[in-house]
């Protein structure tokens, strides 16, 4: 499963990784995954202002990942 | 009624912006609007060069439609106008531009407060600050989450 990451996330861990989930793996264990793996990104990923998103719609910690999903971890955002 | 919102790549004449705005305003009583600068010192006081908005291929767009929308629907106005800087923007160029047409003046200003409370905590741009002390991410302050609550 392809999932990308923007801002501090893609500095931290790079813009992209190919991660082999196991089947019914949700958001929050997915990122838990992650975070094991890139421990330095774990306050940007698990900030309660981050967002997840497949196929450019937010998704909640419980959503199932399929094989084909392209997720998204979005840090906090700003614009202005 | 129009709703126009735009992403620049390159550089944001907020005077153009503002006097598309009031042309289209024909029949109304009031235009107002805002425009961001990029701050040349940090919050801590050192100097910023310069500001890179990192956009997302299609979340960042429609970040700036939804809250161009959300602003139209929720104020009694006649036009609204949202146009935000992406890439590089050096210290004291304009970053982004929100503006609000409508009968009455109260409406235009509440429009155009909620517009950069939205925009502050809810446009998607990953937004760093470039300058003597290195690169530093900024994220929106509690205070800038406060304002956005005002609105719900």
């Amino acid at each position: 499963m392809r999932v990308l990451f923007y801002g501090r996330l893609a500095e931290t861990i790079g813009p992209e990784l190919e991660i082999d989930a196991p089947t019914g793996c949700s958001v929050a264990e997915l990122r838990d995954r992650i975070v094991a793996e890139h421990p330095q990104a774990e306050q940007p990923l698990r900030s309660r202002r981050a967002l997840a998103c497949v196929g450019d719609a937010l998704v909640r910690d419980t959503y199932v990942l399929r094989t084909a999903d392209r997720l998204e971890f979005l840090p906090p955002v700003s614009g202005g | 009624m129009s709703v126009v919102a735009r992403l620049e790549e390159e550089a944001l004449r907020p005077e153009q912006e503002l006097a598309a705005l009031i042309e289209q305003a024909t029949g109304d009583g009031a235009v107002v609007s805002f425009a961001g600068i990029a701050r040349p010192a940090s919050e801590g006081g050192e100097a910023v060069y310069r500001l890179a908005l990192e956009a997302h291929p299609t979340l960042t767009l429609q970040s700036l439609e939804d809250i161009a929308v959300g602003a139209a629907a929720r104020f009694d106005i006649s036009h609204v106008r949202v146009v935000h800087r992406c890439g590089d923007v050096d210290a004291g160029e304009p970053i982004v531009f929100a503006g609000a047409a409508a009968l009455h003046r109260r409406a235009a200003f509440e429009a155009a407060d909620y517009l950069m409370d939205r925009l502050k905590t809810e446009a998607v741009f990953w937004k760093r600050e470039i300058g003597e002390s290195g690169s530093e991410w900024i994220e929106p302050t509690e205070a800038d989450y406060a304002d956005r609550e005002r609105w719900s």
